[in-house]
């Protein structure tokens, strides 16, 4: 696999797709100060639109971005029509406003903050299936992508389904259908993009090699599957196949927590930076969390519901994201404006553009915030859990800062 | 003609930014001649096949031989992926730095 770096999207359409994913990152903690912490488990419209912010315009928001940037890696080929990007981000964020409001107060901007956000992902899915008829060669990374895109094609579909539904044009019951969507979106696109683009970043960022990949394939078929089972059970009553669906996905998630664990210990490259340290805090909760599904297999405890559910939101996913951005943004920067000077000039390396001290403050935070929180709902403590939001609320300000100062490092700072 | 050593030498100007060493150090040049008509060809391996820096890295190289090299009047680069790079390729700075010992 060989990338052109002249099929790289410039730097000025990558950035807004982080800055406004991290900055809705801190909105997202600053709401949930809002949340009453017993009902907090239940599935009413403040956790529903607090799910919603967060997943759109904070996970797939950079999602995008990323993949604008990793897409030519993979697919070995140029983006079919890049500049499409721009749009992507603005539907989005109004997609993302008009479903919040909708939930919190007007449901019938529902369908129309759903369309909004559906016309961007069509945007992004038609640039995306029209570049990969490019290519000639189809290899498991890339079909990997079609799956996920797929996946998610049909959970934005089921999505407006549900967003008719609970804004009163439609009625009937959607308990079914939103276990579809969630598992269609969150386990189908995000699940597998994860799992897909870790074969690719982790063994470049830790350098990492001879290992087998059976554990991820495996996992990916099983995921697949399990979402298959979902969607049958959506439109059957057999119980026994949503079971299934349970089991297989968590089985496919502890896989993909294996593979992590085996590149992990091939790797070469073994500094503790800021990257590692996120990356471990993230599967450390992806493990936990997956722990406390299985255990709320057989307690059905609400608390432990919610405890598992955020470590996989934003114990795994936030910090999964944010030590990827301290290893993304410094390289689009460096390249857009160092790599020219190679062997004119002296130029930095890219750790040399991450901010150290602020990044390790804004770890800290966030990894105390995350466990407090975590411990607040187990014990049901709501003074644990405000003071846990504080620990995290600094965190994420910290990240958005961090993300700030790098994207606007300058030439002439480093280059003489 | 210049010697193998002389264009390990050109090419160990330049520095991987991602890691902070040079492609000699980390092992990653193969090997290198150069002919009667002074053109150099150097065989080349990268740390991984989805390096975002690839073709970046390869016009590093061949630049780094004209311009340390004047005599050249052409280099390119042979970028191979067999053997496959793996730690032990590279010299012990580059092993303590990264903390492989």
């Amino acid at each position: 696999m060989n990338i052109s770096t002249a099929f790289a999207p410039p730097f000025k359409l990558v950035a807004p797709f982080f800055i406004i994913g991290v900055s809705t990152f801190v909105v997202t903690i600053l709401l949930m100060f809002g949340f009453e912490f017993e009902n907090l488990h239940y599935f009413n419209s403040s956790t529903l639109a607090w799910v919603h912010i967060f997943l759109l315009a904070f996970v797939m928001l950079i999602i995008l971005g990323a993949m604008a940037q990793l897409i030519p890696v993979v697919l070995e080929v140029g983006h079919l029509a890049v500049d499409l990007y721009y749009a992507i981000y603005p539907l989005m964020i109004l997609g993302t406003l008009l479903m919040a409001f909708g939930f919190y107060n007007l449901p019938i901007l529902l369908p129309f903050g759903g369309v909004t956000v559906l016309i961007a992902l069509f945007i992004f899915l038609i640039e995306t299936f029209l570049t990969i008829l490019k290519v000639k060669k189809i290899n498991f990374i890339i079909s990997t992508i079609i799956i996920s895109n797929i996946f998610l094609l049909l959970g934005v579909i089921i999505g407006i389904a549900l967003a008719l539904n609970y804004s009163g044009i439609f009625s009937f019951d959607s308990f079914k259908l939103l276990k579809a969507h969630i598992f269609l979106v969150f386990f189908g696109y995000v699940g597998t993009t994860v799992m897909s683009m870790s074969l690719i970043l982790l063994p470049m960022f830790w350098l990492s090699h001879s290992f087998t990949w059976v554990y991820v394939k495996t996992a990916f078929i099983l995921l697949c599957f399990s979402i298959c089972f979902m969607l049958f059970f959506t439109f059957s009553s057999i119980t026994l196949v949503e079971d299934i669906a349970y089991t297989l996905c968590i089985s496919s998630l502890f896989l993909y927590f294996l593979q992590i664990f085996v590149i992990y210990k091939k790797r070469v490259r073994v500094e503790v930076d800021i990257y590692f340290k996120s990356m471990l805090f993230s599967y450390f909760s992806l493990f936990t969390s997956l722990s406390l599904f299985f255990i709320y297999f057989f307690y059905s405890k609400d608390n432990l519901l919610l405890c598992a559910s955020w470590l996989l939101f934003v114990g795994f996913i936030g910090f999964l994201i944010s030590g990827h951005l301290y290893k993304i943004v410094p390289f689009l920067v460096w390249y857009e404006r160092f790599s020219i000077f190679v062997g004119k000039k002296r130029v930095p390396m890219l750790n040399d553009l991450i901010p150290k001290k602020s990044s390790n403050f804004q770890f800290l935070n966030s990894s105390i915030g995350v466990i407090i929180v975590s411990l607040s709902f187990l014990l049901e403590s709501d003074t644990l859990y405000k003071s846990g939001l504080c620990f995290l609320t600094l965190g994420v300000i910290f990240l958005l800062k961090d993300i700030l100062y790098m994207a606007k490092i300058k030439e002439e700072t480093y280059v003489f | 003609m210049y010697s193998k050593e002389e264009i390990f030498k050109a090419v160990s100007t330049v520095i991987d930014p991602e890691v902070g060493f040079n492609l000699v150090e980390m092992g990653l040049i193969y090997d290198a001649s150069c002919n009667e008509k002074m053109e150099v060809v150097v065989t080349m391996t990268l740390s991984t096949k989805a390096c975002p820096l690839h073709q970046l890295i390869v016009q590093w190289v061949e630049e780094a031989v004209l311009r340390e090299l004047p005599k050249v009047q052409i280099a390119k680069v042979d970028l191979v992926w067999e053997p496959a790079w793996n730690i032990s390729m590279a010299n012990e700075n580059v092993k303590q730095q990264l903390g492989s010992f």
